[in-house]
């Protein structure tokens, strides 16, 4: 039962721009082009900034100022990793006013950082998009030593922590961004079902 | 089910300006009172021979002090009401019975600052808000709107507080609340608590400036759930005709009549008390039957639902 | 009234735990009918009813003093058994207050309270615990206000902070647990929490259980029964320490099962906090194993049928799969298949010798 009508698991629809948004930051895990990933740029007004992961040192997360369809402002920056990229958050949002409304598009585990910082920062739930794009796979936390091992595809992962065999279940925190993992065999060791791919 | 489970002794009764007067109640059994928390309200049971009324008031007295509870109370032009009573009937020693503290406009913890927007008499409840706040340390700020001969009154209730926090408007401008609007920083929950149009008026400039509505949180009295037009009950197989009165409950009357009827929760949600309708139309407020169910008009609650109807006939 | 304390009886390990005889008697057995469903089962909780377990906002009974030792011992090795968002403050003193204003008044001969404005003094002869404190300042306390009181209480306990048209597990002490965690709950919504409870939700059991939760009003408190089945009496069925009670479950043999396998019914109690506006979640556990419920003529029968007639996605998710055959071949000699009245009172006063 392992794709199960659990309803911690999130539910994802495409992100939209909020039109009561006085500013808009959009954050993507890669190199995304904004009208893929989001609906709502034909009439947008207030300003959007959008922010990428590119992966490469090459590059210094400098702002380039491009125009929407719309007219309304767009501000550029990629970032060299998503620790680089959420490191400059935190600076963005501890220094933010009310109206601001941000969405994270990419992974799960990237997504739920994004909206963790968020929170922590005293946004709402309501004023932080999230929409899942790229691999299944997940981050899981293991219930018995607490260590998340990161970028599970299989339906029995091993914790990189513990070493147990975890199933990994369809009940999500977003408190730690994670799945929850719970070891397979602990009832009669060694008996588990053979892992699966079921992450791509 | 709200019973009398409080009397209160009235300990002070000060006016504080021609319209304006303040209550101090202690236990009148010498004990502490009920805790309660900022933006609770507490109702008072108001009687003068057949008489009576049940009217809520906010709490202004910090919640952290169980020696005493304290309410202002406006008294309404051409009141016949409970204001009047409580204005010209009621002095030191008097007993007044009274619910438990209940909130319906409770602070937001996880708030990192809190903006409130009041109009005359609706500051009470940021009374205790502020109170609250001061004690555990978190940043506020009050917008008060209120004519300008009560200025003083208001004025006085506030004054132990930074002047950097109180702002007082005694026109109906709105730009200085718009510029606070403008610029709270991320985590701050906006209140208000005052006459329909100001509220209204607040909330609108606070949603045109970006806010969500998950931050905005306005008093809503007399949302309560119990109470309204009495009707008559005909209980079918008990052959007898119940009045339900504006007060009481539909189980309570069937109760009270003797008639035993299946209930559990009281509340409108376990769906034990679910009895079928003859005839007549319930207006439905639980929360079990689902949207078919409810547009049959043919079951009701009886512990919370009540009749659109002057009349309603039940499978009792 | 006098209760007669165990403290050396123990949960894990040897397993002394066990019944008196007048505790299997006032037992809140959950079963009113021969089958189960969930339903939002809630009740007030004023005191009365079927069993004397429900005479008190918190029941305090003859395993009071050795499940308060067993919850330190967990905590002693898990400290993140007992964890709270700091916006619960206010929550915290809510409970302190609450619990030991009702435990001062149940038991006045075992807990007492005085208080002069802020100073109070608060005393537990149980546990042997005499302390003096300000209200309202952590500070003068040894431990923070909510885990203070709660290691002095029987049965786990969760904050839910109210929001949103919504309830949040922002804080609990949970130790004897049957299979959730709240390291990994908390901060979770209502609906979050309970995701993964199967059958219930399509019921729409939750949506009706929140929206009464969120009208519960302060001094009207709500309870219902919930229940499972844990191997040994064991209090600490943590998904944490799963791997050290999971194999218990393989262990139950035709031969052991009426004392290996026990009723767990969780007393659950809700309570609207005045100051804080939260509400304070009270799972009181109480373990029994088959063979002394069996000892009370109607449970015995009733326990039978409902548990051979269990739905098996419910079997499935209290984890009763393995040995559910066991207890119910065990179970059926008690049975003769007569009508049983409804209800969960036991109907007797006194027990017969054990087996």
């Amino acid at each position: 039962m392992l794709v199960s009508d659990i309803k911690s698991r999130p539910v994802y629809e495409r992100l939209r721009l909020d039109r009561a948004a006085r500013r808009h930051l959009v954050i993507a895990d890669m190199s995304r082009p904004l009208d893929e990933v989001i609906d709502g740029l034909g009439t947008a007004t207030a300003p959007i900034d959008h922010w990428v992961v590119a992966a490469t040192s090459a590059v210094d997360a400098r702002p380039a100022v491009e125009r929407a369809d719309s007219g309304s402002r767009v501000e550029k920056r990629a970032f060299r990793a998503s620790a680089h990229l959420l490191d400059r958050l935190s600076h963005r949002l501890a220094r933010e006013t009310i109206g601001l409304r941000l969405y994270a598009v990419g992974e799960e585990g990237f997504i739920w950082n994004v909206a963790r910082l968020a929170r922590e920062a005293g946004m709402e739930a309501a004023e932080c998009q999230t929409a899942h794009a790229g691999s299944l796979r997940r981050d899981v936390f293991c219930v018995h030593c607490k260590t998340i091992t990161p970028g599970v595809t299989t339906s029995i992962a091993a914790c990189s922590g513990c070493g147990a065999h975890l199933v990994v279940r369809d009940h999500f925190s977003r408190t730690h961004a994670a799945f929850m993992g719970v070891q397979a065999d602990a009832e009669a060791p060694g008996e588990y079902a053979p892992a699966e791919e079921i992450f791509p | 089910m709200t019973g009398s489970a409080l009397a209160l002794r009235v300990v002070a009764a000060v006016p504080l300006s021609p319209t304006l007067k303040a209550f101090t109640f202690e236990a009148a059994d010498g004990g502490l009172v009920p805790p309660s928390g900022p933006g609770a309200h507490v109702r008072l049971f108001l009687r003068r021979g057949a008489w009576s009324r049940k009217n809520a008031y906010s709490l202004v007295s910090n919640p952290e002090d169980r020696s005493h509870l304290s309410v202002i109370v406006r008294r309404v032009a051409q009141s016949k009401g409970g204001s009047a009573f409580l204005h010209e009937e009621v002095s030191e020693g008097d007993v007044i019975e009274a619910g438990l503290p209940a909130n319906l406009f409770p602070v937001v913890r996880t708030a990192r600052r809190h903006l409130m927007v009041s109009g005359g008499i609706g500051l009470t409840p940021f009374l205790a808000y502020i109170a609250a706040f001061e004690a555990e340390g978190t940043p506020w700020e009050l917008h008060h709107f209120c004519r300008a001969d009560e200025r003083g009154a208001f004025a006085a209730l506030l004054a132990r507080y930074p002047a950097s926090r109180v702002h007082i408007h005694c026109d109906a401008d709105l730009a200085g609340l718009a510029q606070a609007l403008a610029c709270q920083p991320l985590g701050t929950h906006f209140y208000t608590c005052g006459p329909a149009l100001l509220m209204e008026a607040a909330k609108d400039l606070a949603l045109a400036t970006g806010w969500p509505p998950v931050r905005l949180h306005a008093e809503s009295f007399g949302a309560a759930a119990e109470g309204g037009e009495a009707f008559v009950a005909v209980l079918q197989r008990s052959g007898i005709e119940v009045m339900v009165g504006p007060e009481t409950s539909l189980l309570d009357a069937i109760e009270a009549a003797g008639v035993e009827a299946p209930c559990l929760c009281r509340g409108g949600a376990c769906g034990q008390c679910v009895t079928s309708v003859q005839d007549g139309i319930p207006e439905h407020r639980d929360h079990f039957l689902d949207a078919e169910e409810r547009a049959s008009n043919r079951l009701i609650m009886t512990c919370v639902s009540r009749a659109q109807t002057p009349r309603l006939v039940l499978d009792l | 009234m006098t209760i007669q304390f165990k403290p050396e009886e123990t949960f894990r390990d040897d397993f002394s735990y066990a019944n008196s005889d007048a505790a299997v008697l006032r037992f809140p057995f959950p079963f009113p009918e021969d089958t189960y469903m969930y339903s939002v089962n809630i009740e007030p909780h004023v005191p009365g009813g079927p069993s004397p377990a429900y005479d008190n906002p918190f029941d305090v009974d003859e395993h009071y003093v050795a499940e308060c030792a067993e919850r330190a011992r967990v905590l002693e090795q898990d400290p993140s058994r007992c964890k709270i968002l700091p916006h619960m403050m206010a929550a915290q003193w809510d409970t302190l207050e609450l619990i030991m204003e009702s435990f001062a008044t149940s038991y006045p001969e075992l807990f007492s309270l005085t208080r002069e404005g802020t100073r109070w003094t608060w005393e537990n002869r149980p546990l042997g615990i005499r302390d003096s404190f300000t209200f309202g300042d952590a500070s003068t306390l040894p431990l923070p206000p909510f885990e203070y009181i709660t290691r002095q209480a029987q049965g786990d306990f969760t904050l839910q902070d109210q929001r949103e048209d919504n309830l949040f597990i922002d804080g609990g002490m949970v130790t004897t647990q049957a299979d959730w965690s709240l390291d990994f709950d908390v901060g979770m919504t209502f609906h979050q929490w309970h995701g993964p409870v199967p059958l219930a939700h399509q019921k729409g059991v939750f949506d009706r259980a929140l929206k009464f939760l969120l009208r519960l009003q302060f001094g009207q408190p709500v309870r219902r029964l919930n229940w499972t089945m844990t191997i040994n009496p064991r209090l600490d069925t943590s998904p944490e320490n799963y791997p050290q009670w999971g194999p218990d479950r393989t262990t139950v043999t035709a031969e052991n099962v009426g004392r290996k396998v026990h009723l767990r019914v969780e007393l659950q109690s809700l309570f609207r906090l005045p100051r804080s506006n939260a509400i304070l979640f009270g799972i009181r556990c109480y373990l029994c194993s088959i063979e002394d419920l069996a000892r009370v003529e109607i449970w015995g029968k009733r326990l039978h049928r409902v548990l051979r007639d269990l739905h098996p996605d419910i079997a499935d998710y209290k984890g009763l799969t393995r040995y559910r055959e066991l207890a119910v071949a065990y179970l059926s000699a008690f049975d003769d298949g007569a009508a049983l009245p409804t209800g969960t009172a036991p109907r007797q006063s006194i027990l017969p010798a054990k087996g």
